[in-house]
C-alpha cells in the first residue's frame, strides 16, 4: 500500500508567541515528499507548536507553510488533508474500531462499502485486523495508538504529523510501536513530521532529527550527523551524555586535554579563560595504569547497563568526575578503586561556550 | 468498592422511600374510588382519555416541548462547546447569564413577551417556546457543562478536525454521542419543565396541558387526581427511555464487541 501524493513541506519563518512567551522565533524547516522528520527538543521548546501549526490547529501566527509548492497558511484544519496522531489516546469513545478508522472517509462521504473496505486494509497494516468491532476502551494503549495511526492513514494525508503518538507507552510497547510506525512510513511513504522529546526515538525512527530550543531549530541533519557533528554546544549537549572536561588552547585548532591533543571544531571558539571540551562517554576509553600521570583517574562506580557498562571515574589530577561507556565485556576488568588512564579518541571536539 | 449498608442506612433508605411511595399509592388508590368512593374501577382513567380537550391540550405541550428540547440543543450544546474550547473567558459571563432566569419572577418574563417579541411570535403559543428555553437555562448549562468538562473534549475535536470533518460534523458525530447522557439529561430536563410549565401559559393566556389539568381539576378532582397520577407515570416512562436507551445501545455495541 503506497501513496502517490508524496508532498514536500516547506515551513518558512514560522512566529509564534504565547503573551510574552514566544513558542517559536523564525522557525523553517524543509521537509522532502517522503521524509520522515523528528523534531527533537525538552518541553516548551516549540516542536508541538510548529506541529499544530502545520495541522492548521493553531492559526494566530506569522509565517509560511507551504504544502507541494503552496501556500495552506490560511486553510482550514479540515481541508488540509493531513493525517494526525495525539499523543493523548483520541479514538472516539462510542465508535467502533473500524469506525474510528473509517471516520476520515465518511466525513468526506465515501460510501459505507468502500469506506469499510480501506479501514480494514489500514487495520490489517497495523496489525489489528481482527479488533475492528471492538470500542477504543476495550484496547491497551499501544493498539489505541494503531488504531489511530490506521485513522490518520485512511484518508491518504499529504502529511502525517505524529505528536509524542508513544510518550504514554510503557517501554516495551513504546519499543514495538517505534518500529511499527517506521515500517508503515516506509510502506505507505507518507510525509511526516515526528515530534518526541525522546532522543533515542527520534534517533532511531527519523531520517533527519531536528533539535529545537526555546523556539528555534538549531540543527536538522540526519541522527548520525546530529549526535556525531553537532552543530553548537547547545545541540551537543541536549543529545546524548556528554563530559565537560578542562582544556587548553593551543591554536586555532587545537587544544590538549588531560595532556592530550585533540582537534577543535572549527566554530567553536570561546573566550572563557578555563575552557571545556565536551567529549562523549563512548570517545573515552580506560586502560589499567601502573604509574600516575596527566590522564591518570581512579574508578569508583560502575554501572550495568546490558551490552554497555558505565563507569564513573575521577580524574586526579582535578577530582574531576567524568562517565566512560565501553561494552560490557570489556569493562570487566575493571573494579571500584582501580587505578586507570583516560584516552580520548574524539577526533574533533566542541568547546563550551 | 462496594459500600456495606449498616441498618441506619437502610432505617433512612426506607424512610426516604415511604416518603416519596406513600403519597403516591395514596394518590393512585384515590384516582381509582368511583361511586363516591364506594367501589374501585378505571372510570376516571377512561373519562380522561374520552375527554376532547385531553389529546388537544396534551398535543399542544407535546410540541411545545419537543420545541424547547430541539431550541436547548441547538442554542446550547454549541455555546457550551465554544466555550469548553477557547471561549473559556466567556464562561463566567454566560454561566451567570444562564443562572438568571432563577431569580427573575416568572411575571417579568410575561410581561417583557410583550415588549420584546414580535408580534407574529405573540399570535402563536409557540411563543412559549422560547421562553421554556430561557427558563430552562440554568438547568440544561450545568448538564451539558458537566458533561463536557468529563471527556477530553479538545483532544476529540482536534482529532475529528483533523480527519477532515467540519465542526458541524465534529458536533453530530462525535461530541453529541460521546455526551449523550448529559444531553439526555438536558433534553429530559427541557421536557419536564415544559410538559408541567403552568404559570407562563395561564399568564399570556394559552391553554396547555397543564392548564388543562387545572381546568379539569376544579370541577372534576378525581379525574384530576388520575390525570396527575397518569402525567407522573409518563414522566417516568421518559426518564425510563432516557436513562436505559444509550445504556442498552452501549451493552449491545460491547457484546459485539467481545464476541
Amino acid at each position: 500500500m503506497t501513496t502517490e501524493n508524496r508532498v514536500s513541506v516547506q515551513l518558512k519563518g514560522l512566529r509564534k508567541v504565547y503573551g510574552d512567551a514566544v513558542a517559536l522565533a523564525d522557525f523553517s524547516l524543509d521537509i522532502a515528499p517522503g521524509e520522515l522528520v523528528a523534531l527533537l527538543g525538552p518541553s516548551g521548546c516549540g516542536k508541538t507548536t510548529a506541529l499544530r501549526i502545520l495541522a492548521g490547529l493553531d492559526t494566530d501566527h506569522q509565517g509560511q507553510i507551504i504544502v507541494n509548492g503552496k501556500d495552506i497558511a490560511s486553510v482550514p484544519a479540515n481541508k488540509r488533508n493531513m493525517g494526525m496522531v495525539f499523543q493523548a489516546y483520541s479514538l472516539f469513545p462510542t465508535m467502533t474500531v473500524l469506525e474510528n478508522v473509517a471516520y476520515g472517509l465518511r466525513v468526506r462521504k465515501v460510501d459505507k462499502e468502500k469506506r469499510n473496505k480501506k479501514a480494514q486494509e489500514l487495520l490489517d497494516l497495523v496489525g489489528l485486523g481482527e479488533m475492528g468491532s471492538r470500542l477504543g476502551h476495550q484496547l491497551s494503549g499501544g493498539q489505541q495508538q494503531r488504531v489511530a495511526l490506521a485513522r490518520a492513514l485512511a484518508i491518504q494525508p499529504n502529511v502525517l504529523l505524529l505528536d509524542e503518538p508513544l510518550s504514554a507507552l510503557d517501554a516495551q510497547v513504546r519499543t514495538q510501536l517505534r518500529d511499527e510506525i517506521k515500517r508503515i512510513q516506509i510502506e505507505v511513504g507518507t510525509t511526516t513530521l515526528f515530534v518526541t522529546h525522546d532522543q533515542e526515538e527520534a534517533m532511531a525512527i527519523a531520517d533527519r532529527v531536528g533539535v529545537m530550543r526555546h523556539g528555534v531549530l538549531e540543527q536538522c541533519a540526519p541522527p548520525q550527523e546530529v549526535y556525531l557533528n553537532p552543530a553548537n554546544v547547545k545541540v551537543a549537549k541536549f543529545v546524548g551524555a556528554m563530559n565537560l572536561m578542562p582544556a587548553q588552547i593551543i591554536s586555532s585548532d587545537s587544544l590538549k586535554i588531560y595532556g592530550q591533543s585533540v582537534a577543535l571544531r572549527g566554530s567553536s571558539a570561546t573566550s572563557s579563560k578555563d575552557p571545556l571540551a565536551l567529549v562523549r562517554p563512548e570517545q573515552l576509553s580506560l586502560t589499567m595504569a601502573t604509574s600516575q600521570g596527566p590522564a591518570s583517574a581512579t574508578v569508583f562506580n560502575l554501572t550495568f547497563l546490558g551490552p554497555l557498562t558505565r563507569i564513573s571515574v575521577r580524574m586526579n589530577a582535578d577530582a574531576r568526575t567524568l562517565f566512560v561507556s565501553m561494552p560490557s565485556a570489556a569493562a570487566l576488568e575493571f573494579v571500584a578503586g582501580s587505578l586507570v588512564d583516560v584516552q580520548i579518541h574524539a577526533t574533533s571536539v566542541l568547546l563550551d561556550s | 468498592m462496594k459500600q456495606k449498608l449498616n441498618i441506619s442506612n437502610y432505617i433512612v433508605l426506607l424512610a426516604a422511600t415511604a416518603f416519596f411511595v406513600f403519597p403516591l399509592i395514596a394518590a393512585f388508590e384515590f384516582s381509582l374510588r368511583s361511586n363516591q368512593g364506594k367501589s374501585h374501577d378505571w372510570s376516571n382513567y377512561q373519562w380522561i382519555l374520552h375527554e376532547p380537550g385531553f389529546r388537544t391540550n396534551l398535543g399542544v405541550s407535546m410540541r411545545l416541548a419537543l420545541l424547547t428540547a430541539v431550541a436547548v440543543l441547538v442554542l446550547m450544546v454549541p455555546t457550551i462547546v465554544y466555550l469548553h474550547l477557547g471561549g473559556a473567558r466567556w464562561k463566567r459571563l454566560v454561566e451567570f447569564v444562564c443562572l438568571v432566569p432563577l431569580v427573575v419572577p416568572v411575571i417579568s418574563f410575561a410581561l417583557g413577551v410583550g415588549t420584546a417579541f414580535p408580534t407574529f411570535l405573540q399570535s402563536t403559543v409557540y411563543e412559549l417556546s422560547f421562553l421554556y428555553v430561557i427558563i430552562s437555562l440554568p438547568y440544561t448549562y450545568r448538564a451539558l457543562d458537566v458533561g463536557l468538562s468529563s471527556i477530553p473534549l479538545l483532544t476529540l475535536v482536534e482529532a475529528s478536525r483533523a480527519s477532515g470533518a467540519t465542526m458541524r460534523q465534529t458536533l453530530v458525530f462525535v461530541v453529541i454521542p460521546t455526551i449523550r447522557s448529559a444531553v439526555n439529561g438536558a433534553v429530559f430536563l427541557a421536557v419536564a419543565l415544559s410538559l408541567g410549565e403552568f404559570t407562563l401559559a395561564v399568564l399570556l393566556h394559552w391553554d396547555t396541558f397543564p392548564t388543562w389539568i387545572a381546568n379539569v381539576s376544579q370541577g372534576h378532582i378525581l379525574n384530576a387526581i388520575a390525570l396527575s397520577v397518569l402525567s407522573l407515570v409518563g414522566a417516568w416512562v421518559v426518564v425510563m427511555i432516557f436513562a436505559l436507551a444509550p445504556k442498552s445501545l452501549r451493552s449491545s455495541k460491547s457484546q459485539e464487541a467481545t464476541s
